[in-house]
């Protein structure tokens, strides 16, 4: 077949929808990509591509695809929309948004993302160049989702950390320097179909093809257990209790490295004292997991160098998640696995050039602190959670749909929508999202598919860009890397240049700064030295500099990690806190402690004999990014149906049948899954996968895709985040229970 | 002239249908005439991945397992195909022919592997070409085996010990096996560890609380008694027998001093937890 290029770029956000990194090579012929490889030049996927990146041109030109601007006509719901030009798109958000911002202040607009995708660059320059604080997740119950184990890692340590494995060397597994962990601890996570926050799945299998071995932390059975020297089956949302337990038996045991505990942490004494009442045997009531493999797990960890953990989303979505996410964190730490060859290894962005502002720090330095504090003043929840107030510009989910809804205290009256369908999606409490959503005056979706939040709210829809037609570049860990467009789909636009372009018309000072989208990349890039295209044009990736803060190892050692130059890290005792200093300012408990799930078998055992099943819902397919792809056929064939998970017990005791229809019910709704029946999950818990719409169905109010009738969310509560503000969505322990539906037709 | 084969190693496919989409690129609406018409969009899976989850409790096993036209020796789908739709090449690949076997649904149903697929639009059986056509142009690999991020799928010339099917094939020596042996079709797809039926179970001793039984011999043995097998429990008291026949009988022996012999007897109609057996001290 002849191309007429070959473009090697980024995979990131449109396309596979992932958190990305991938290199990339796209054939194109006639203007149009007609195959996908992954780059085997490329340090980060080494040539691996996933089946989302393979179904990138069935996305890309998709025949429901939106390729030009659109503007409601019917009434909410109605689904009728007309073809609109850019212009009085444009024209038509900045009008209305003037005047919104007149009467009722800018923060009256809610600026919502889904998650870590090629976004909060676009959205938080424009949400600030307008005026608004209220940048969010909107739906996403506790913001749980890496927010609060980047809170407890930043609290603890300074600085954040991840599994090494060798990502941050151009060699890889090569590198002289590098050990691969002779321990990992998958920590609920399904790596291989999930690659969460800047981290390829695959590479913990390419460490266990060098030797890994594994302790899995799961309440389901994944290839990874079942490829475990150990496979602890927990219950959900104990996460915390178990390591206490760890933390417990590796002190008493004094398994902990007393050399590096010594010399580079403070507050062994209180973790001691904490996590004493956290016995194994305690712990093993707790979790459902049996008190000797809590202490060989523990050893089995404690001993093995080096060691390291990889950690997925369940851990934010522990009750008090930030609490939780300190605990492992203390565990990595008490062991001496930080920032070593195969331990975890401290992660910052390549040189360190971020897309957009990230920390409370790094906002300061962008927008100074007065404009930084101004924003705190309105920011909803920072008055009352000290971390979004301190830690990162969120504003707090839980308490903004309730502002929504009740106007208090001032008034909402808008939301621009982008990258996130909310109500297919991340939205606990889905018929709480929808009401508030309803009240809305306006509402701004930019999209590539129509789905249950354009259908039911939107009032423009702008069409967005997949990755093989926009110019980006993606900062997350390493490699720093850009993104270069191949093609043009109809009169799609990137979200960068739809928001900068907005920005600018609010804010004429970032157009004196920045006249064009590469002005404001080069500056963002300017750490490097090299400009934009200069990167594209040397190969389009760095790894970070050798003796640079944001290469491994030891940098604690070397006065690389502090502002000051000083050996240690960026805490307020330059070293580790066992006990936080920042929590302990922030008036939280400066020690981890566990906390039951808000409905469990010991926090409300009246309600679990009447629902006495766990839903976890978000089991990863590797077909699917959240509420992606279900309109996808070659995706959608591999994993064709709405499911749940049921073991044959409960099954047999409910008289289900494998490919049955079933009812899942609790006091906030009910909705209707296809059992499959499967020894991979605990009796005492379903699994119901997330994201389910039904593209294929009618789109229009009342049906929307059918999110009614399958969507798990509308069984999840809002309101159950831990007192830090971050963490506890209840989108892993909800109780629930299972029937046979009745006349369920396909 | 090279003998192509496709080794699939199951321990290591982590069931990510990447191979799936990657056939899909290739052939879904692209002619690659004359060893393929093009895929149609939807119901096809030349390559389609099986999952298999077995077992219970503590003890369960969770494979993938990639199904595709096993490129036969002796072809099923030929004996109800005219003459000249189905060939084998000299290299090995089984071609069913775009344009001879138009109107030929029978060998949809002849293959025992059920991996021939009926195009209605086209009229034609369709199935796996080993991507003949980029080779014919000089690749050196297929699109599953190219994609397979962890290596478990892999291609080469069976005659060339460098190559990537040859080295499989010779680090699994002795643990290869075809799939569905019992159709006696003589596949050039050759697998390594496919699932198995197994025996597994933990061991506890009656008077010493929790403690795990380590340590402990335990015995397989066939419906006559005849021992198979014995291992000894892990530090947790567990067990497995892997790899064991489907539906035959078995007796499994637990022994340590000073206690009571145990011995169930297991039907292995699939794979058996059989949960805690409790020593009891003599």
């Amino acid at each position: 077949m002849k191309y007429d290029k070959v473009v090697t770029t980024t995979a990131w956000s449109p396309g596979p929808g992932c958190h990305g990194g991938c290199g990339v090579k796209l054939f194109v012929r006639d203007d149009k990509v007609v195959r996908v490889e992954g780059d085997e030049n490329h340090p980060f996927s080494q040539g691996r591509a996933c089946p989302r990146l393979l179904a990138l041109t069935q996305y890309m030109y998709h025949p429901e695809r939106i390729t030009h601007p659109l503007k409601r006509v019917g009434p909410r719901g109605s689904g009728e929309f007309v073809r609109i030009s850019w212009d009085e798109a444009l024209d038509t958000i900045e009008a209305r948004l003037r005047e919104i911002k007149d009467d009722y202040g800018p923060e009256s607009v809610l600026f919502c993302q889904g998650t870590g995708r090629d976004i909060g660059g676009p959205i938080s320059f424009l949400a600030y160049s307008y005026g608004s604080p209220n940048w969010i997740q909107l739906g996403l119950a506790g913001h749980s989702c890496y927010t609060p184990r980047l809170g407890a890692m930043m609290a603890t340590q300074g600085d954040y950390a991840v599994l090494d494995a060798a990502q941050f060397s151009p060699q890889r597994y090569d590198d002289p320097e590098y050990r691969v962990p002779e321990v990992i601890v998958i920590w609920a996570q399904n790596p291989a179909p999930g690659c969460p926050d800047g981290f390829f799945g695959h590479w913990i299998v390419d460490c266990m093809k060098r030797g890994s071995k594994l302790i899995v932390i799961d309440p389901r059975w994944t290839w990874f257990s079942a490829k475990a020297e150990m496979f602890l089956q927990i219950r959900p949302g104990t996460d915390g209790a178990l390591a206490l337990a760890m933390i417990n038996v590796i002190i008493s045991e004094k398994l902990y490295d007393e050399k590096f505990v010594s010399e580079w942490t403070v507050g062994l004494d209180e973790l001691r004292e904490r996590a004493a009442e956290y016995t194994p045997r305690r712990v093993a009531e707790i979790t459902w997991i049996p008190e000797a493999d809590i202490i060989a797990a523990a050893r089995m960890y404690a001993k093995a160098k080096p060691a390291a953990i990889h950690w997925g989303v369940p851990v934010d979505k522990s009750p008090e998640g930030t609490t939780v996410a300190q605990a492992i964190n203390h565990l990595w730490c008490l062991t001496g696995n930080l920032d070593v060859p195969g331990g975890n290894v401290i992660a910052r962005p390549a040189y360190g050039v971020t897309t957009y502002p990230f920390s409370t720090q790094e906002m300061h330095a962008l927008y100074g602190e007065d404009f930084v504090n101004r924003l705190n003043e309105k920011r909803i929840g920072a008055k009352e959670y000290a971390m979004v107030r301190n830690f990162r510009g969120w504003a707090q989910p839980d308490v903004a749909v309730e502002q929504m809804i009740s106007g208090e205290p001032y008034p909402i009256k808008a939301c621009w929508i982008q990258t996130s369908n909310v109500l297919g999606g991340q939205a606990a409490d889905t018929r709480l999202h929808h009401e508030a959503l309803k009240k809305m005056d306006f509402v701004v979706v930019a999209d590539l598919f129509h789905n249950p939040t354009t259908m039911a709210v939107a009032d423009i829809v702008l069409p967005v860009a997949s990755l093989a037609e926009k110019e980006s570049f993606r900062s997350w860990w390493a490699p720093l890397q850009v993104i270069t467009p191949a093609v043009q789909v109809g009169e799609c636009r990137s979200d960068w240049e739809i928001n900068f372009e907005l920005a600018k018309r609010f804010n004429p000072e970032l157009g004196k700064r920045f006249p064009t989208l590469k002005d404001l990349f080069d500056d963002r890039l300017k750490p490097t030295g090299m400009s934009y295209d200069e990167l594209r044009d040397a190969g389009g990736w760095m790894m970070p500099p050798e003796n640079s803060a944001s290469r491994p190892y030891r940098r604690h050692e070397r006065g690389l990690l502090r502002p000051d130059g000083k050996p240690g890290f960026r805490t307020p005792s330059g070293k580790i806190e066992f006990a936080s200093q920042s929590y302990a300012q922030w008036g939280l408990d400066p020690l981890p402690y566990f906390s039951e799930p808000p409905e469990s078998e010991v926090r409300t055992p009246e309600l679990l004999a009447k629902y006495p099943l766990v839903m976890v819902s978000g089991r990863r397919s590797s077909v699917f990014f959240h509420s992606e792809h279900r309109n996808i056929p070659w995706l959608r064939e591999c994993d064709p149906d709405p499911i749940v998970e049921i073991h044959p017990s409960v099954a047999k005791a409910n008289g289900i049948e494998d490919g049955a229809w079933v009812t899942i019910e609790n006091d906030r709704g009910a909705i209707r899954r296809k059992a499959k029946v499967t020894p991979i999950v605990h009796p005492r818990i379903v699994s119901v996968p997330h994201g389910w719409w039904l593209p294929e169905t009618e789109g229009r109010e009342p049906n929307l895709f059918g999110i009614w009738d399958v969507n798990c969310n509308v069984l999840v509560p809002m309101g159950t985040q831990s007192k830090s503000g971050y963490g506890g969505g209840a989108y892993k322990t909800t109780l629930v229970r299972v029937r046979a539906a009745e006349g369920r037709g396909e | 002239m090279a003998r192509f084969g496709i080794g699939i190693d199951i321990e290591k496919c982590t069931g990510c249908h990447s191979c799936f989409l990657a056939c899909k690129d290739e052939f879904v609406g692209n002619d690659h005439l004359p060893t393929a018409a093009a895929q149609p969009h939807g119901g096809h899976s030349w390559i389609r991945v099986k999952e298999v989850e077995q077992g219970s409790g503590t003890k369960v096993k969770v494979d993938y397992v990639p199904v595709l036209c096993q490129h036969c020796n002796s072809l099923a789908c030929a004996k109800v195909a005219p003459e000249g739709a189905v060939y084998r090449r000299a290299d090995g690949i089984v071609i069913i022919d775009p344009v001879k076997a138009k109107g030929c649904k029978a060998m949809v149903d002849a293959c025992p592997y059920g991996v021939v697929y009926w195009n209605q639009d086209a009229d034609l059986p369709q199935k796996c070409t080993m991507c003949a056509h980029m080779l014919d142009a000089g690749e050196k690999t297929t699109r599953c085996a190219e994609v397979c991020p962890t290596g478990a799928l892999v291609f080469g010339d069976l005659d060339d010990v460098t190559s990537p099917v040859s080295r499989m094939l010779a680090e699994k020596a002795g643990k290869l096996e075809a799939l569905k042996p019992e159709f006696g079709t003589g596949p050039s797809v050759c697998y390594s560890g496919l699932p198995k039926v197994f025996i597994a179970g933990e061991v506890l001793f009656s008077n010493r609380g929790s403690e795990c039984a380590s340590g402990v011999k335990v015995v397989l043995k066939d419906a006559t008694g005849k021992k198979i097998e014995e291992t000894l429990t892990d530090c947790f008291g567990d067990f497995t027998f892997r790899d064991l026949e489907t539906n035959e009988g078995y007796v499994v022996n637990v022994e340590h001093v000073g206690y009571a012999p145990l011995e169930l007897a297991v039907r292995a109609f699939a794979s058996q937890n059989l949960g805690e057996l409790v020593l009891k001290a003599k």
